[in-house]
This record gives structure tokens, sequence and C-alpha cells, in this order.
């Protein structure tokens, strides 16, 4: 049975083939304006990868944003069953899962199954998200992937204002002005995000053993400030790029549809 | 029949409200569930709920609102501060919660500087936010002096007897209304919580016998529905004050339908009757203090929890949407406590948080529902 | 929350701070500084309330004996209550309850320690109170949702009608933790016989509630002794009041916060008299010799802040205002509108004010209940902000009277009240001739906007309109 997942998302899109619960192919590109755009031009790139033609796939999940818009999957389901199977399956014994996406932020509690038991996404503004660390990542003119260093460099991380990415520039352009070193200011913005992170994650209530998916996992600053805020080890997705936890897990939800099916 | 009701609610100056300005009647707007509508129906004037639908943008409304400020009072100045509101002769505006209370303060300063913003009655309604003894004497109070000032300004005889009528056809109103309630709850659901919105909504602006009769119609035709609605997720939605009929659309999507709600446009605003005998003063105070399912009435915490846990097992509810307007704190927080002590009960909860006006965070909200209806699902 | 903080409860660290803090001027001046070297934060807002003297000790010891208070009551059979700094805790002294009044202890928190009360602003959220919500209340709210302080027996608020973020901490913090909750409701209009009624009605539901709650009943000599001591203190305050009308100002930056915070803390209580009267023997002293309050010498503006102080990051508003040698005028919070109050007098708003007929118990209840009513914030933010006896009518009439160079706003976005008008407010002000600033900081929680940006904001108002160069 070969199954995919694709996950069209604000900022990339990615796609994901299985086949008898191994990955056969994955693939990230950056979205498009068209979110049909991107989705066809992903799972082509992993299509190749795997060697195989779409009319193999069996089932075909979408999610993400553009979820609806995917011309060629048989359901759509929200990124956060999917993140929530995914995760489970690549760690087996996570509980919690902590995402943080592009544009939004997420936290859910999971069963034994992957299925979601509590969530929480949060509430309206760029603070919280990938955005955020984007946008300042720029202003100190560091790239995003060097930018979760700093905190390990940092001698005095400066608290930052959090609560409005715009008011939070505003900051940064005091601190820089002020001449504060590029390692303390991104030690503090990377700490901004941690604290915001773990307010949310803290409201559904956490379980061990607690993971993070999505761009932001790979920020090793976000993440050991978050483990120190929330008292526990985020255990590390090593398998896939954590950005491709959601189409790993749309293809693991598009297997159970299938044996459903077959079994009905 | 939906499109009459579905028309009134979308539409500020709809059918029935132009041909009322053009029998030359007059319209007096007012901004919360705590204003009692009989005093005007009583004095010939037909009491508009108003509402921010139609506002697209929001410059006259942050040029006098700070930034950190509630949609939902922006939009009816910003409608105001562009002339839709016309056709009001008059306003009224109640301290429902601090910002809204500031739209008093925000409407009459834009009427400095566009005269025609303002409508030439314009009066402050002081509603109490506890209910006691001295607290229900000031408010018989306060609706006397809406009354008086009513009647001076229009010059019209708002008289006893005419309270009682006005009493009378409003509560028939409610009791329909309460009927439509019914069949929402019901096991086959006879009509969508969109549907069942629009309706409600066409009550806060089409007169009110005209509404009944609509109303009385349209339950008939329920009641008799071939093809009620069944095997959907059946979700109620606590929280901010909604007249968006397109939100409700897409929270119930093709998977969902709202059953039952606890929202000032919505059951709130038609639960409890009004006392036929005695003073119809005092009963319409009594009836709109009591009636203190808003958060506003700082205290009961434990009686909304009550309501709200009545109406989850009557309607047999299988989510509870808690949906809350940016810095509507009020709502915001009581919903944090509600999830607190629905999950506790086994009673899936959502939080969501979201800007009141014109709907375009469709997708950011559609997710968090589709992740909700799935973990729904059994 | 992180479980470092649950180690000791919050408000016992902080007794122990503050106590510690007292006895730091025990010894010689070089032990003194030797100690202040070693405490990491609160070393610099300490130093400079030492600096002011005796009023300084005087405030320090007050806020330790606060803590204790609050520490020991259950052990001393005494109850508690959260409320807001804008109920006055007199009645609370005389019925033996002990007050632990929400933003004052954020204010107190946001002194000693770097990251204030953050962790339980963040707390509040995470137990689903709204993130939008005034951080004053918030900061310390968070400490009492986590159990991490004293038992509260009781929520008692006063801001119904006046401010809806503040009143709905109270009220989730008693639906939350399951305790008894009384409201005091201002209607929109403060004088008036309709609205004299309800407060009065009001206030002695409230004071059945408390007796009630005690299971004592409220003392008339008891009473009578905290409201002639509150009768003292009005006096005191007068005068202070009168000082600050001088040019230059003889008083410090400083006192404003200590005028109000003692009143805050122990209105009737005779460690509030002792303040104003420590800080009133300077304020005569530079009287006499014309002699401005700044460090500096010289006073080369007046400020009138019309809504509160900004209490983050070590009170750095204090130095900023004092190195750039500008007097502080007052804000929202410094009034308490007494018929003995200079101002009141002068200003010849006799009605506006409350009197103390301490002839028997129910005279009593109705002084207290109208001084009650005329709080801060109670008395002029109820209502239209332009309607008499509000908001802009108190800050025009009072920017004058200072002669204030400028008025800034300053708050927090929390607040929907004021946020609610306060542009319309400011073109009123300035139409008036007052410079107005609206600072978008919030006063308790620096991560909405750094100390850094927010000085520089001022700095760029005064520049930008001419008031320094």
């Amino acid at each position: 049975m070969i199954t995919a997942g694709c996950d069209v998302g604000s900022l990339t899109s990615k796609a994901v083939i299985m086949k008898d619960n191994r990955i056969l192919a994955q693939d990230v590109i950056r979205s498009r304006t068209k979110p049909a755009e991107s989705a066809v031009a992903v799972m082509d790139y992993a299509l190749q990868k795997a060697g195989i033609i779409l009319a193999d796939i069996n089932f075909c999940v979408g999610t993400g944003y553009g979820k609806d818009r995917i011309p060629f999957v048989q359901q759509a389901v929200s990124e956060i069953s999917c993140h929530a199977r995914g995760a489970r399956w690549l760690l087996p014994t996570v509980k919690t899962v902590i995402d943080i996406g592009g544009q939004d932020c997420k936290a859910m509690r999971i069963d034994k199954d992957g299925k979601i038991v509590k969530f929480i996404t949060n509430d309206k503004c760029a603070s919280g998200t990938g955005r955020f660390l984007e946008v300042m990542a720029r202003l100190i003119n560091v790239s995003l992937d060097d930018l979760g260093e700093l905190s390990a460099q940092a001698k005095a991380p400066i608290t930052m204002a959090n609560a409005c990415t715009v008011w939070a520039q505003a900051d940064v352009i005091q601190h820089l002005n002020d001449g504060v070193a590029a390692e303390d200011i991104g030690a503090g913005i990377n700490n901004a995000m941690a604290s915001r992170m773990a307010v949310l994650a803290n409201n559904i209530g956490l379980e061990r053993d607690l993971c993070m998916t999505g761009g932001v996992a790979k920020n090793a600053g976000v993440v050991s400030a978050l483990e120190k805020l929330l008292g526990m080890t985020i255990k590390r997705i090593k398998k896939v790029d954590p950005q491709l936890v959601g189409a790993v897990g749309a293809a693991l939800i598009a297997g159970d549809k299938m044996e459903r099916r077959t079994a009905s | 029949m939906m499109d009459t009701f579905h028309e009134s609610s979308t539409t500020l100056f709809n059918r029935h409200v132009q041909d009322w300005k053009t029998g030359g009647g007059h319209v007096v707007g007012y901004t919360c569930s705590y204003v009692p509508d009989e005093i005007f129906h009583a004095g010939g004037i037909l009491p508009y709920r108003l509402r921010g639908i139609e506002a697209k943008e929001m410059n006259i409304g942050d040029a006098y609102f700070g930034p950190f400020i509630c949609s939902l009072p922006k939009c009816l100045l910003q409608l105001a501060g562009e002339g839709k509101y016309h056709f009001l002769d008059g306003v009224i505006v109640t301290p429902g919660c601090d910002s809204m209370r500031r739209l008093d303060d925000c409407w009459q300063k834009a009427g400095e500087d566009r005269a025609e913003a303002l409508p030439s009655f314009f009066f402050h309604y002081a509603v109490p936010h506890k209910t006691a003894d001295y607290s229900i004497k000031w408010f018989i109070e306060e609706t006397q002096r809406l009354k008086d000032a009513v009647e001076k300004h229009f010059s019209v005889t708002i008289s006893e007897d005419q309270l009682h009528e006005a009493i009378a056809i409003y509560n028939e109103g409610r009791l329909f209304l309460s009927r439509l309630d019914a069949l929402r709850c019901a096991t086959d659901v006879a009509i969508s919580g969109a549907d069942a919105l629009a309706v409600v909504l066409a009550s806060t602006t089409i007169p009110r016998k005209a509404f009944n009769d609509l109303l009385k119609d349209l339950i008939t035709e329920l009641e008799a529905v071939k093809n009620p609605i069944r095997g959907r997720k059946r979700l109620m939605l606590v929280g901010s004050a909604n007249d968006d009929v397109e939100l409700v659309r897409l929270i119930e999507g093709d998977e969902a339908v709202v059953v039952a709600d606890n929202l000032c446009f919505g059951a709130r605003f038609y639960a409890d009757l009004v006392e036929v005998e005695g003073d119809p003063i005092a009963a319409l105070a009594k009836r709109y203090l009591f009636h203190n399912d808003c958060p506003r009435m700082f205290g009961d915490y434990k009686g909304r929890l009550n309501i709200l846990q009545e109406k989850i097992e009557r309607a047999a509810v299988d989510g509870v949407i808690l949906q809350n307007i940016r810095f509507c704190d009020l709502h915001g927080s009581e919903n944090g406590i509600f999830e607190r002590d629905l999950e506790a009960a086994g009673i899936p909860c959502i939080r969501i948080e979201r800007e009141y006006g014109p709907l375009v965070e469709t997708g950011r909200i559609r997710m968090r529902i589709d992740a909700f209806l799935e973990r729904l699902e059994k | 929350m992180r479980k470092e903080l649950k180690e000791y409860p919050f408000d016992w660290m902080l007794w122990r701070t503050f106590a510690a803090a007292t006895r730091m001027k025990a010894g010689s001046e070089k032990e003194y500084r030797h100690a202040l070297n070693q405490l990491p934060y609160f070393r610099g807002i300490l130093d400079t309330i030492y600096g002011i003297g005796e009023p300084g000790r005087l405030f320090i010891e007050m806020i330790a004996e606060y803590f204790e208070k609050i520490i020991h009551a259950r052990e001393r059979e005494q109850k508690t209550a959260i409320t807001t700094f804008c109920f006055s805790p007199a009645v609370f002294y005389a019925l033996d309850i002990v007050p632990i009044t929400l933003e004052l202890v954020t204010v107190a928190m946001g002194a000693t320690y770097k990251r204030g009360t953050a962790d339980f602003l963040d707390y509040c959220n995470e137990v689903g109170f709204t993130e939008t919500s005034c951080s004053s209340q918030r900061g310390t709210l968070g400490a009492y949702l986590a159990g991490n302080g004293v038992t509260i027996d009781m929520v008692v608020c006063d801001s119904p009608g006046v401010c809806d973020t503040n009143v709905n901490a109270f009220a989730f913090a008693s639906a939350y933790l399951d305790k008894p909750f009384f409201q005091l409701n201002m209607p929109p209009d403060l004088t008036g016989e309709r609205s004299t009624e309800y407060h009065r009605a009001d206030y002695r539901a409230l004071i059945a509630f408390l007796e009630e709650q005690t299971g004592r009943k409220l003392d008339t000599g008891k009473l009578r002794g905290i409201m002639e001591e509150v009768s003292r203190q009005d006096l005191l305050m007068t005068e202070l009041e009168e000082l600050q009308l001088l040019v230059p100002n003889p008083l410090p930056v400083t006192f404003n916060l200590l005028i109000y915070a003692g009143r805050f803390l122990f209105a009737g209580m005779p460690q509030c008299t002792r303040l104003l009267e420590s800080m009133l023997k300077i304020g005569r002293e530079n009287a006499a010799s014309n002699q401005s309050g700044l460090s500096g010498g010289k006073e080369s503006l007046r400020g009138f802040f019309c809504y509160i102080d900004h209490y983050g990051q070590n009170f750095r508003l204090w130095e900023l205002l004092d190195r750039m040698e500008i007097s502080y005028h007052g804000n929202i919070l410094s009034k308490m509108w007494s018929q003995d109050a200079h101002y009141v007098k002068v200003l010849d708003r006799r009605e506006e004010g409350y009197a103390i007929d301490t002839t028997d118990l129910d005279t009593l209840i109705d002084s207290i209940a109208d001084l009650n009513s005329r709080m801060p914030m109670i008395k002029s933010i109820r209502g239209p902000y332009d309607a008499p006896h509000m908001w802009l009518q108190d800050t025009l009439a009072l920017a004058k009277l200072h002669k204030a160079d400028f008025i800034v706003y300053n708050g927090t976005p929390g607040c929907r009240n004021t946020w609610g008008m306060v542009k319309p407010f400011a073109r009123d002000t300035e139409k008036n001739g007052f410079p107005t600033l609206i600072l978008y900081s919030d006063a308790f929680d620096m991560r909405v906007e750094s100390w850094e940006t927010t000085a520089s904001r001022i700095e760029e108002f005064l520049k930008v309109r001419r008031l320094r160069t």
C-alpha cells in the first residue's frame, strides 16, 4: 500500500510518500501563491524521488492551510491531527506535541494512537510564530538557521518585548543602537518566543514525553529555553526534518483510512 | 421565508426599516440586550439593535478609539461616522462593558467633527452590574428616566396600558423564539445554527408584530420539516457578541450544527419573560436586570455555568465553542474557567479568539474547528 | 510556571526581602554600601528610596509591615481579602481584615525582581485568563491562582462601573478559587442624591458582607479612630499638595508615589500618617529656602501624569525625570478628593469632595462610603470623560493649577476604559494648551515595551514639542 501526505502551509509546502509503513520519499519547497500549484510541485518532486507516479498512490491526505485546494487528495484533515499522528509514529512515547510553524503555533496532548485529547492554538498575534523569528533575525542581520545558535553564545540575553512583533522590532532597534551584542539580542528573541510558547503549552497541561514539530524545532535556542521554562526535556525528532511531521502524519492517516475502507 | 430573515439580518437599512421610515416612523438604536425594547414599541418607535455589519474600513473607528479596544464598538462608530446609521432618530448606549461604554464618548466626539453622525436623541442608560435591592431600585428609576426622556423628545405618550401591550407582544415573540430553541435542541434538528441566528437577528430589526407573525409561520414550517439535520456533530456557541451569520455557517461547515448558544444576539436575548402583572416599568427593569447571563454581572460565574450545563444536557451537545473577540476580557476570561469546568465534566471545549468585523480569517478559524471536530470523532 | 518559583511562597519572599531591606541601614555606611553590592537588582531602587532620607526608611518599613501582616494573618486568626488599589482599605482595618492589594504587590515585585511578575502574568494566561487583561492585577493574581501565596478568604472590589478589566480579575479569582465575592458598583454620576444614596446603600451591603465573612460586627469606636486618622492624613496631604504648586516644586520626584502608596496601603492607620509627616518636613524645608526637590536643584519643566506612573525596571521613570530636571506633579492616583483638599477648595468643587462626620455609626459609614466613591479612578473615569467631575475636567484643572508644561498618559494595554477615549481626551488637553504624550507602554510589564524604548519616546516628545532642546 502506498500512501501520501501533502502539507501546504503559508511558507512551505511538504510532501511525504510512504510504503508499507516506511518513508519512501519526501520533499519541502517554498510555497507559491496558489496552494494547488505548491501541492502539485512538491508532490511532483517527491514522486520523482520515489520513482513512482501519482496513480500509484492508493490514498492521499491533504493538510495545512491550503488543504482544501489540493486537487489530488482523497481527504483533507486538520494539521493538528496530522502533526499528532506523525509525532506519535516518529516518537512512540510522545504524549504532548508542540508545533511552531510559520504563522501559528499549537500544543496538543495525544493518546497512544496519536489522536487528539486536547489542543490549543495561538491567539491572534504573530509573536508566537516562526514569522516573529524571521522578522527579528532579519533585523539583527542573521539567518534564521543561525539564530538558534546565538543563545549558546550569549552572556546577557535581553528581556525583550514579546507581546507584539511590530513593537518588538522597535525594541531590537533600540538595543542595536545601544550597542548590545547580537548574540544577546538573538538569545532574547529566542527566549521571547519560547516564553510565549510555554504559556500556550502549559494551558493544556503537559504529559511526558514532549516533542516539537515545525520549522522552529530546529532552533536550538528556542528549544533549550522552552525546556527550561516547561521543566521537561523535549525529545528531538531525528528521523525526518521536523517540518515534515505534518505530512508524515497525513500519509499515516491516509493509511488508516485505507485500512478502514478495506475493513468495511 | 428564510430569505426575509436573512435579508433583514444582513442589511442595516433593510426593507422593514425602510418601510417604517417611509411610513413616518422613528427608529431608535441601542447597543445592548439590557435595553427594554418595550419602551420604544409602546411609544410607537422601532427599537433597533445596533450592529457593526457592513463596516469595511476602520479609519473613523480608529480615529477615536485607541488600539487596544474590541472591534465591535469601533465598527459601530465607523458606521455612524460614514452615515450608515442615517435612519436613526436616537441612540441608547449602555455600560455593557467599558469598550461599549466609551462608544458614548467617542460617538459624541465624532458628532463634533461630523454633525450628521450624531442622532438628535442620545441617551446613556446606566445599567448596574449587580442585582441587589438598591440596584433594582436604581434600574427602575433609570428605566423611568428613559421612558420620560423618550416621551419628551419624541412627543409621545407611553402609558401603562401601552407598556402592558408591548410586553405582551414581546413576550409572545420570546415564546416563539423559545419554541425555535426547542426545535434546534431536538435530536432531529429542524434548523441550522446559521439560520436560527438569522431569525434572532431579524427580531432585533423587524417591527415586533410582523416578526412574531413571520416566526410563527416559520415554526409551523419547521415542525413539519421533511429533512431535518442528522448525523452531525452538535455544537454550542458561547462567548462574545456575534451577529455574523457567516461565522456560524463557517463553524457548521458540512459536519456540524450549532444547536444551542448562550450569546447576547442569541438565547440570552430572549430567555425569560417579562412579568405581565403590576407596574410595567418595574417588571421590565427586573426582567432585563435579572436576565443576567452576561459576565458583566460580576460574581455570578456559577449561575452562568449552570445555564450552560443545563443547555448542554437539553440539547445533547457534543462540544462547546468558547469564542471571544480579541480584547473582550469579560468573555475571554470567563471562557477560560468554563473550559476548565466543562472539560472536567467530560465536555470537550475549544477556545477561539477572533476579530469582530468582516469575516476574513476563515482559514484560521476553519483549521481550529476542523481539528476540534476531529477530536470529537469517536 | 517554572517549578523553581513554587519553592517559596512569593509573598513570603517579598516580606523577607523588605524585612531585610529595613535593616540595611542598621550598620555603618560602609556596611550599607557593601551589602548593597550584594543585591543584584533591587539595589538601584533601594538606594534611591534610602536616599530620600527618613521618608524612604519609613516607606520600606511600611511595605515590610504590610507583607508581615499578610503572612501572619492566618496565625492571628485574621481573614485576608484580595482587593484593588482604588478601594480604600480603611474598612478592612476597621474589621481586622488583612488587605492584599494586588496592584501594589505587583509594583513591589516589579521593584525587587528583574523579571517583575512576568512568570505570574503568564501563569494567568495559562489558566485561562486573557492576556489582554490589565497587567497590574494580573501579575500578583497569577501567584495566588497558582497557590503560591497565602490562602485568600474573600474577594472585594469597587471597580464595576469604572473599570471592567480590573473587576474582571477579581471576578475570575473568585470563580477560579471559589471564594466569596463582593463588588461595589459605581453609577456613572458622582454627585446628586441618587448616586449618593446608591453609594451608601451599596457600602452598607459591603459591610454586611464583611461582617458575615469575619463573624465580627463593625465597631463604631474603631471606625471612628480610623476615620479621624484619615482626616489627619487628608490635612497632611493637603499641605503636600499646596507645596507642589510652588515654583520650583520643593517635593522630590519620588514623593508622589509615596503619598499615594501610603494611602493605598495604610489609609486610616498611623503608618501612613508618619510617612506623610516625614515627607512634609522635607517639603517645608525645601520650600522655606525656595529649593527644588530635584536632586540637581534646578527645575526646567513641570510634568503632569494624567493617568498612572511607570513602575517598571527599577522605577527608572524617577531617574529619568530627575535627570531631565522635570518636577513631578501628580497623577490620577494622588488625588483623594477630600473636601479639605487644597485643590477642592481652590477650584471651588466642594460637592465633589467627601467630608468625614464622626458623630455616629451611620454618619461614619456615610463618610467612608463617600470617601470610597471618590478614590482615584473610581471618582473620575466612571462617567463620560468630559462630563462634570470626570477625568478631563479634573486633569485640566489640576494641570493648570500645577502650572504643568505637559501632560503624559501612561497606563497599560489592558486599560479598556481609557484606551476607549484617550484620543479624544488628548485632543481636548492639547486644545487647552497642554502638549500631551500618549505612551503605549505597560506600566507593569516590560515585555510590552522595554523601558529603553519608553524613555526614548518621552525624550523624543519633549524635543519635538520644543519643551527641551
